[in-house]
């Protein structure tokens, strides 16, 4: 086992090499530079004095090569666009807030969607498998922008509530995690409910039932259980989500969190931010992608990761 | 000659994007502050004359993103802008006072130039910083120098063009040192300029022209700017919180020396940029000022009671433009062609819900020579073409045909194969698109091309050449016409048309340094005719304007496109 993760360890450094090394190029290769979209026009000595202050006017190589250096030293340098903002520091002040919005907004997602899933797999065909199913696709096809807007329209401009906006309470929490949840219901809804199908056809299932076993030993022994699987697949990506915030809801309603730096780093060709928010979402993915795997081992004993025998 | 390279004019790509798709259209800002986001909106009504100011006096407001940085050698863009006019405090300030501009005192109580107007001197008043050290000359002395370092690497240098010897500087020729700026004594500041800049005193008002403190630069090193602890100021307010893309909260400065001026002891920023959010957040009463960009939402807001309504016209253009240099719009009779077929009345109905100002002239119509308005004395040179051209008894469909025939291209408009360039992918810029597309073929038998592609892409394009005819914004910096026309000049070129002429060169040149101010209305006037009704190199549409909406216990916001006084003289009267 800790030969394996070794392994993974490895890999995981080679991946966010590659990561680093592709977005470095690909990035510089979109026409423009940070000066482009804060300025129509400079004269070519500005822009060069601008560029020479940021080592952008050095061969793109030896800028990739320093860029390494830094990374090795865990230095993702300062933001181009933003004037003495340090990216590191941007990334540690800015996540937590996504972390928690979403956070929580995950954790009632999950546990109300995977209990939909439960009572629509229970129901099948009956209303309450209907209901959910309505849910669901409400929750997939109705997108985030117009859900907030509508909220903020009611529980703001009309009820007066809530705030419409901001950051710094409790009740500034209340309409973004709201809408933040309903993604997580839908998908989470769906996945346990058919998972939840899946397992109930498992012979093993009839064979547990003809022992003579109650219904609810039944699902909560072994049905539960065995449908947990496809929903911790789901779940790993879900927490990287999460601490990589959302752009849309954040903007909405002025959420100071990491969502806004992802994506408007790349319209203002803010090169050091867009590879120090790469480079963070990457390698919480691959961490994730490692528990994960690892979760699988002791959730389902049927699952041998490394060959080994136990 | 080294002439004042002044007026390229920074729109931040936000500003592009919401003035030309017309949505959240709040911000307009410029170097000189002039007219910014929710302040922008300010230029409402300063009557009527209102009771007693309340005893709490607050604000909440809005603005559409984060500033970059409060470095005032570093920032770019306009909200920064917006914060900075109010944190810090110049040399003069633009104010208006019965809906005339005003230069008022600023740090410089006042100023003299010599007879040649090359050199300026200002006496300092008692103005202190937030920890209570004085305002003093070599301050100026140092901020100047900074931004014109090119070490330092600032973006808006160049607004520092017309101070002696600063070209060389920022070509790195010489040391900063020879900067034209003195500090004669503590209080005495002299500035010595390369050229007569007629506009000098208006560019002072500039962020760029502000002071800055070489102890808190060197001690808080690369962070200078960029959050609370690292920001000193010395304007009406300072700043007391930051919450990156949420809020700004600014306090009145106990230091400031005009501080019985200042009502408000708070302002609180929302930073907010959908228009959903913003209009939710006045609806529930959150911020006392909003600016729309739709009809709908005005005609909502109007009919409320506990509302004011503002439109003010700001110094923004919208305008499609040509690269001459391309085998088809090197034809002047083609530029007209596609110039006159545009109705601006209905674009501005079709495109912008009517709330833009159709504008018939390059020189945007708040920007005045001296005391005369000069869009008042110019005229409208396209609406005199269009006369002019339906009493020859012509349609723009002939001036196309007789470009066509000058060029040998036969006269059949349909084989034409003509692309317009937009700079923008949203809905709005797909109305744009379908409006233009209709009105070429409706009015030439034409069929047009309309690429859509992000700014920057759109940007890199026309910059190289890469274009028939495009379409985007320019934003005057100050009130002179200097500003706005200059940047056609060959050697600058700054839209990218490729078009150059000696005469308009000249024309421009001696209106740079001429003092009077009748004669140099004239040199403008002439330029405009040159630009506009002979060559037709640009095709000006709208004039952006602010649809802002009030409380109406607001008081003592600008109603003026150039005016720079930020929150210092709004107070509350009657706030429940």
């Amino acid at each position: 086992m800790s030969k394996y993760i070794l392994k993974r360890v490895l890999y995981m450094f080679l991946t966010l090499f590659i990561v680093t090394t592709l977005t470095f190029f690909l990035m510089r290769s979109i026409p423009g530079d940070p000066l482009a979209s804060m300025a129509q026009a400079l004269p070519d000595q500005i822009r060069a004095n601008f560029l020479a202050k940021y080592g952008l006017d050095k061969p793109l190589f030896e800028q990739y090569l320093l860029y390494l250096k830094g990374l090795i030293h865990l230095d993702l340098g300062d933001s181009v666009v933003y004037a003495g903002r340090s990216v590191s520091e941007t990334i540690r002040t800015t996540s937590p807030v996504s972390g928690f919005v979403g956070g929580i907004a995950l954790f009632i997602g999950v546990g109300i969607g995977s209990l939909l899933g439960i009572v629509a797999a229970l129901n099948k065909n009956k209303w309450p498998d209907f209901l959910v199913i309505f849910i669901a696709v409400l929750g997939v096809s109705v997108p985030a922008f117009v859900l907030a807007a509508l909220l903020q329209m009611i529980f703001a401009a009309r009820l007066g509530l809530l705030p419409s906006s901001g950051w710094g309470g409790a009740k500034y929490c209340i309409l973004p995690i709201v809408v933040l949840c309903l993604g997580p219901i839908a998908s989470y809804a769906r996945y346990v409910k058919s998972s939840m199908l899946d397992t109930l056809d498992q012979d093993y299932i009839m064979t547990a039932r003809a022992k003579g076993m109650s219904e609810s030993r039944v699902i909560r022994k072994h049905v539960l259980r065995n449908s947990m699987l496809p929903a911790v697949t789901l779940f790993g990506g879900s927490v990287v989500g999460v601490f990589t915030g959302s752009f849309v809801i954040e903007k909405m309603f002025s959420i100071p969190g990491i969502g806004f730096y992802y994506i408007n780093s790349i319209n203002n060709n803010d090169y050091t931010m867009i590879l120090g928010t790469t480079i963070f979402y990457a390698t919480l993915f691959v961490v994730m992608q490692l528990i994960v795997d690892c979760v699988y081992v002791v959730i389902d004993p049927r699952i041998r990761i490394t060959g080994e025998k136990i | 000659m080294m002439m004042k390279r002044t007026v390229m004019v920074i729109l931040s790509l936000v500003l592009c994007i919401s003035l030309l798709s017309g949505c959240g259209g709040n911000q307009a800002v410029s170097d000189t502050g002039q007219t910014a986001s929710s302040e922008q909106a300010n230029k409402g009504a300063q009557a009527p004359v209102s009771g007693e100011p309340d005893k709490e006096q607050y604000l909440n407001t809005y603005i559409s993103a984060d500033p970059t940085s409060f470095d005032v050698s570093l920032r770019s863009d306009s909200y920064s802008s917006t914060m900075i006019i109010n944190t810090m405090e110049g040399l003069i300030r633009t104010i208006e006072v019965d809906g005339e501009y005003v230069t008022s005192p600023g740090d410089a109580q006042t100023w003299e130039s010599t007879e040649d107007g090359l050199v300026w001197t200002f006496h300092l008043g008692d103005n202190k910083w937030t920890d209570g050290e004085a305002v003093t000359a070599d301050q100026y002395v140092y901020s100047l120098k900074r931004s014109a370092d090119p070490a330092v690497g600032c973006p808006n240098g160049w607004f520092l063009s017309p101070v002696l010897n600063y070209e060389a500087i920022s070509n790195g020729e010489m040391s900063v040192d020879e900067l034209g700026v003195k500090a004669l004594d503590e209080k005495t500041l002299q500035i010595t300029l390369s050229a007569v800049t007629p506009a000098f005193l208006k560019m002072c008002d500039a962020t760029i022209y502000y002071p800055q403190r070489q102890d808190k630069v060197e001690a808080f090193g690369e962070k200078y700017g960029s959050d609370v602890q690292y920001i000193i100021s010395n304007g009406p307010f300072y700043l007391d919180s930051w919450t990156r893309n949420s809020a700004l909260v600014l306090k009145k400065n106990p230091n400031y020396w005009d501080k019985d001026s200042v009502k408000l002891e708070t302002i609180n920023f929302a930073v907010m940029s959908e228009t959903s959010t913003i209009t939710s957040a006045y609806e529930s009463g959150e911020i006392d000022e909003v600016s729309v960009a739709y009809q709908e939402w005005v005609d909502k807001f109007t009919a409320r009671e506990d509302s004011k309504y503002q439109k003010t016209v700001n110094n923004s253009i919208l305008f499609s433009f040509y690269n001459t240099k391309d085998a088809l719009f090197q034809n002047a009779n083609i530029r007209k062609a596609f110039t006159l077929a545009i109705d601006r009345e209905d674009a501005n109905i079709m495109c912008y819900s009517g709330l833009r100002l159709p504008t018939y002239g390059w020189v945007v119509p708040t920007i005045s020579v001296g005391d005369t308005n000069f869009r008042e004395k110019a005229g409208d040179p396209i609406k005199e073409m269009i006369d002019d051209l339906k009493a020859e008894g012509k349609t723009p469909k002939d001036l196309l045909l007789e470009g066509m025939k000058e060029l040998g291209l036969g006269d059949d408009p349909s084989t034409l194969n003509v692309t317009f360039s937009l700079g923008g992918t949203t809905e709005w810029f797909k109305t744009l698109g379908d409006y233009l597309q209709q009105t070429y073929k409706a009015e030439m038998g034409l069929d047009v091309n309309i690429t859509f592609n992000d700014w920057s892409l759109f940007y890199n394009n026309v910059e190289t050449g890469n274009y028939q005819m495009g379409y985007m914004s320019w934003g005057a910096y100050y009130d002179d016409p200097y500003d706005v026309l200059s940047i056609f000049k060959s050697e600058y070129d700054q839209v990218s048309t490729g078009w150059a002429n000696a005469e308009y060169d000249e024309l421009i040149d001696n209106a740079g340094i001429e003092l009077d101010a009748d004669k140099r209305l004239q040199y403008y006037m002439d330029a405009e005719k040159i630009l506009i009704k002979e060559a037709c190199v640009v095709s000006p549409m709208q004039t952006s304007t602010t649809n802002g909406f009030f409380r109406k216990f607001v008081y003592g916001f600008n109603t003026l496109g150039f005016s720079n006084a930020g929150y210092k003289y709004v107070y509350t009267s009657g706030r429940k």
